[in-house]
Parts: C-alpha cells; structure tokens; sequence
C-alpha cells in the first residue's frame, strides 16, 4: 500500500482500535472482584484484560495522532475511487475466493454431507477461475472433466483420511 | 556433558526403526513441496500437519512435526532460487544470490550449495540446541511470577520491534492484540468467563491451532489468490552436488551464519526470514567479494541459506526451556507439544529430562533426510512448481477446514478459522505482523496468571516487579527496545557518538597521535 493511502487506512483502523480497546476497558471494570468471597482484590479477572485494553487504547492513540500528522484524515471517497477499486481485477478475484471459502466454511460444512460438499467446492473453485483463462472448447472438453476428477478424487481421499484412517466423525 | 551425550545416543536409537525412519522421510519430502510452493509456508505446514497427526504417538508425531519444519524452510529455497519467489517468507535472502545463479545457467549447483548450507546450518543450530537448552532451563528453574510476566511482556515487544521493522508500533499493537485475544474465556483462577457473551463455544477460549491455521493458512489463500498469476520459468538443472571447494572455501561465512541464525531463532517470536537477513548481511559486510552480492554470489546464497535453517533449531531452545517460541512454526510445534501430553517450560528437565536430547535426534534425522531428498529427484520434484494455483488452493482450504475441525470435532473452529484467516489477511493488507498475534495468544496465558499472582503475592506492591534481578535485567531490556526506536534517542545517540568521536580526534591531536 501507498504510503498516504497507509495513513489513511491507519487513520481509521486507529479509531476503530481504540473505540474497541476503550470497550475492552469498560467490559473489565465490570467484571465482579470476588471481594465477597473472600479473594483477594488483586486476583480479580479484570485486571489484566483491562490493563491490556489501557496499554491498546494508548498504542491506538499514538498511530491515530501519527495518522493525523500524516494527514491520512483526508479520506477523499467518492464513488469513483470506491468503483475503481471493485473493477480491479485483483479485488474481484480475492472476493471470489473469499465468497467461495466462506459458503464452505459456514453455509456447506456441517449442513450437507462433507463429501458432497467438498466436490462441490472443489469444482466451482476451479471451474470459477478457470473459465475466464481458456476458450470454451478448450474448457468444456479439457477443464472442467479434469475439475470433476480432481473434486471427487480429492474429496473421497481426505473424507477416507479422516474417517478411517484419523477415526473423525466428518461435519 | 557425557551424561547428555548418552542421552541423545540413546534418543537416536531409539528412533532408528523402518517405520519413524519411512515417517522422517516422507514428512521431510513432504516439508520441502510444501515449502517450494510459494503460498504454502512452513508455519502453514506444521499447522496442518498437526491436526493430521495429533492421534499418533508423541514421539512420532513430534518427529513428523519437526522433520515438516525442516523440510519447508529448506524447500523454499527451490522457488527463491528458480522462480525468484521465495516459497516462504524465510527463503527472501535466498532469491537474492540464488535466482541470478539460476539465470547464469548453474540453478542446479544454486541448488546444491542452498542444500548443503542448510544441511551445516541445521547441524550447527542442533549443537547449540544441545548446549544451551539444559542451560537456559536450568537457569529458567530461577524465575517466579514476576520474571515470566515480563518475560512474556519483553516477547510481545521484540518480537513487534523485529518483525515490523518499518514500524514497530503495529508489530506492539498486534502483539497485545494477541496477549488481549488470549484473555477471552473462561479464566483459571476464579472461572469466570471473561468477554463470552453467554456463548457456550467462547467459554473454552480461542483454540490456537484454529487460529494459527486461519492466520496463515486462509488469509495465505486469500493473498495468493488476490496477485496475480505468476509465470513459471523452465530453467534446466545440471550438476546438482556442490564441489567441495565451493563449501570449504566459505566455512568462515557457514560457521558465523549458523551462529548468528541459532541466536535470532532463540529470540521469542523472530523467525527464519530475519536470521536470513541477518546472516546475508553479515556476510556481505565481511565478505571479500562484496561486488557479488546480488549478482550470483555464493557466499551469500550460503549465508542465507545457513541462518535459515540454524534458526529452526534455535527457534526450539526458548520452546523447551521457557515455553516461549522462538517462530511462528515453533509455535505451533509448541502447541503441538502441549496437545500430545509433553509441558515444554523450565520444568522439562525435571518433568522429561530425556525429551530436549529427543528433539535435538529428531533435528539430526530431519537435517539427514533433508540433506539426501535435498540432492535427489530435484527434476521431478520443481514439475510440482508448475501446478496451477486454482487448482492447489481449494485443496489447501479443505485441508484448512477439516484440520481446524478434527481437533475438537466442533464447527466453532471451523468458524474460529475462517475469522483469523480474514484478520490475519487484512492485517497483511495494512503491514500489521501476524507473528506477534500469535505469540500473543500463546503468552496471554502465562501474562494473566503470573501478573495476578505477582500482585497477590505483594499484596498490590508493584516494587519487587523492578527490584529482583532477572525482573530488573528484563524491564530494561523492554525499555531500551522500545526507546531504540524513537527519533529523538536515535538522534541522541547520534550527536553523542559526533561529540565523543570529535573528543577523541582532539585528545589524539594533543597527544601527537
């Protein structure tokens, strides 16, 4: 990243840091001392989670004053630095992937057999970023008969791995 | 001496049977493909490979572990040295030297000589394993709350400081990140659940694998996948065993890049890349082809490459004396350790005397293997550089998905993953380290007890905190980290250093030097 692109992406991460590091210590000034039962005041179990949030609220501080000096505040976002930014073919590709991973991870897994899930994954993974790359006889004929081999080839041999072999229930 | 000599003969037999010998071998091999795959890294690889072996025998599976370990720094050699992309971050000073070798047409002896100076790193790194982890454990019997609360405090700092050159701040802020991340559940003293939210899955805390996983692992997919598509260079590979003369000629720059690697490795949470920056500076500043740097030289190739690999080793002597990792693979080699039943920490040489010699034969039977697979089937093995990344990487995450479940047979680390992985990649995005954050977590335990028990000891007095010794030695030590850093004290040094050089010209001058 830029150098004054860097400013401004620490001018709001500082903020947000701090806001979170202030959270921090409020939860632990209300967590209970134990005093009641006897404990010592000392061993009460907001202590170091509180110190911690003091130690990152004074760290969050010092890069949103860097930032500010910097004058990473000058945020300059408009629709079209926004509009470029999601036409990059870059941030199309990391979000493909993150939306692939995430409908895995949170929406396949544990829902539908693993097995199939896998295949699944596997093949639209490849199939997404493999289409753009060749011409479509090239796809229909080579590419995507390989796709499904290697979705079911891979998925049956860790499904096997770790059912058998590592004794895991599958999710 | 003699007695530790015995131990570690008795460990390396104990080891020498068909079946650890096929598990070094194949783990090794499989250490340097994942290693010489750019996007795959060391730390990602013993990961997995812990969750793929956390039903077997420790011995067994710390050795897998371990010979992993080895196997990826070593591999990313290959892609530094043939493709001018270090397969792990630890193999950057390799593609300096390494990639214009490939280019002057002698990738094959390129490839040699980064085996062989991994090979005398990882042997000089175990030696000083050997010597020195009895004695920091020794030495660790000594510390009480006071001393491992700053012990974990001076971690988080140098290891921020070191890793975030450019600007140690965000090194600090991810390591209290991690310190803070290690807080939440259910706390040991009282059992109260700190920051759950009434959620049942937090009340166990965040699992470290499934974070470290996520960490490197998924925000490793998601930049992988973000660059753009890389082009693989067919370079051809001749003679692949080094001359000699190319070895004994630089034994100076081995014996100094191992010792250097060793000692950067032992320093909590700085891993294999800086002890390869370290020992590749060293050498070019001494060096007596300094012209070479960076068109090909051997020497520096051979710097490089021995700081790497002697970091491993060193990275394991504050894992078994301290419980401190010396990297982020050594991290999870720790938590591995934990897993399987063995308590690294400065009990070990009361807890499991045998175990440090174990290790340093399990380092002995990795470095072999790597040596012999190093020199063999190097053209089969760089047609694995040519997979495409689409192709690998829904495997990768598979692998990352299952493994974070297999632990603890919950979705929750599924979930634990995933989320790391989208911190640790913004973290990448915005020059935050990901190392301190996990040391962080790893350390937050040993902060939290230690701090509260301190303070319940003094009843509140803060003052034998700054006054025992090894507290005193530790506090400054974090002092002057933090205040070597900042302009004014370098600017201090600076006019200081001016004056008293201006000084001694004057007294010279008087004295008719």
């Amino acid at each position: 990243m830029q150098r004054q692109n860097m400013s401004k992406a620490d001018f709001v991460t500082s903020i947000f840091l701090l806001l979170f590091s202030l959270a921090i210590i409020a939860l632990s000034l209300r967590m209970p001392r134990f005093e009641s039962v006897g404990a010592s005041p000392y061993s009460a179990p907001g202590i170091v989670p509180g110190l911690l949030g003091v130690v990152l609220a004074l760290l969050s501080l010092i890069l949103l004053i860097r930032s500010i000096i910097r004058s990473g505040y000058k945020l300059n976002l408009n629709v079209r630095v926004v509009r470029a930014y999601f036409q990059e073919a870059s941030t199309k590709r990391f979000f493909l992937t993150l939306g692939l991973c995430l409908f895995y991870a949170v929406f396949l897994v544990g829902k539908i057999s693993y097995f199939i899930a896998t295949v699944l994954y596997i093949f639209v993974f490849i199939a997404t970023f493999e289409w753009p790359k060749r011409d479509r006889q090239q796809v229909l004929k080579k590419a995507m008969p390989t796709a499904v081999a290697e979705a079911v080839f891979l998925s049956a041999a860790v499904s096997m791995a770790f059912r058998y072999l590592f004794l895991v229930k599958l999710p | 001496m003699f007695q530790g000599l015995l131990q570690f003969y008795n460990a390396l037999l104990m080891f020498l049977t068909p079946k650890v010998l096929f598990d070094v071998l194949w783990s090794t091999q499989l250490g340097i493909i994942v290693g010489m795959m750019p996007g795959l890294t060391a730390t990602m690889g013993v990961a997995l490979m812990t969750t793929l072996t956390y039903k077997m025998a420790p011995e067994n599976a710390i050795i897998i572990l371990i010979c992993m370990y080895i196997g990826a720094i070593y591999g990313g050699s290959r892609s530094a040295i043939l493709l001018n992309i270090p397969g792990t971050p630890a193999n950057a000073a390799t593609a300096v030297d390494g990639h214009p070798l490939a280019r002057q047409g002698k990738a094959g002896m390129a490839i040699g000589i980064a085996t062989t100076g991994s090979f005398f790193g990882s042997i000089i790194g175990m030696i000083l394993l050997a010597l020195f982890t009895p004695l920091i454990g020794n030495f660790a019997l000594n510390f009480g709350s006071f001393e491992f609360f700053w012990l974990s405090i001076f971690g988080i700092v140098i290891c921020g400081n070191l890793t975030s050159p450019k600007d140690p701040l965000k090194g600090w802020i991810a390591g209290f990140l991690g310190l803070f991340i290690a807080t939440i559940g259910m706390e040991g003293m009282h059992a109260y659940r700190r920051f759950c939210f009434g959620s049942v899955e937090l009340s166990g805390g965040i699992s470290l694998i499934p974070a470290m996983v996520g960490i490197f692992g998924f925000a490793e997919i998601l930049t992988i996948m973000r660059q753009p598509e890389m082009e693989v260079i067919q370079s051809k590979i001749t003679r692949v065993i080094p001359r000699l003369k190319d070895i004994t000629r630089y034994w100076k720059t081995i014996l100094r890049s191992g010792v250097i690697g060793t000692f950067v490795g032992a320093i909590p949470g700085v891993g294999e890349d800086i002890a390869a920056w370290v020992s590749y500076d060293f050498a070019s500043r001494s060096s007596k082809e300094k012209e070479k740097f960076g068109k090909g030289s051997i020497e520096g190739l051979i710097a490089a490459e021995t700081g790497n690999n002697a970091c491993v080793a060193g990275a394991m002597i504050p894992v078994l004396s301290l419980a401190i990792p010396g990297s982020a693979p050594a991290a999870v080699l720790l938590a591995a350790m934990f897993i399987h039943g063995v308590r690294p920490g400065p009990l070990i040489m009361v807890e499991f005397p045998d175990f440090i010699y174990q290790v340093v034969a399990m380092v002995l039977l990795a470095t072999t293997a790597m040596l012999v697979l190093g020199l063999s089937m190097v053209r089969f093995l760089v047609k694995v550089l040519t997979i495409p990344r689409e192709r690998l990487m829904p495997f990768v995450f598979v692998l990352c998905v299952i493994g974070s479940y297999a632990l603890a047979a919950r979705l929750f680390d599924v979930w634990v993953m995933v989320a790391f992985g989208i911190l640790g990649y913004y973290m990448r995005i915005m020059d935050y380290p990901v190392a301190p954050t996990v040391l962080g977590i790893i350390l937050g335990d040993i902060l939290d007890k230690n701090l509260r028990r301190g303070l319940i000891l003094t009843d509140g007095n803060l003052i034998p905190f700054f006054t025992r010794p090894i507290s005193l030695i530790l506090c400054l030590l974090i002092l002057f980290t933090i205040v070597s850093r900042m302009s004014w004290f370098r600017r201090l040094v600076k006019s200081v250093n001016s004056q008293l050089s201006l000084c001694l010209a004057k007294l010279r001058q008087k004295a008719g030097i």
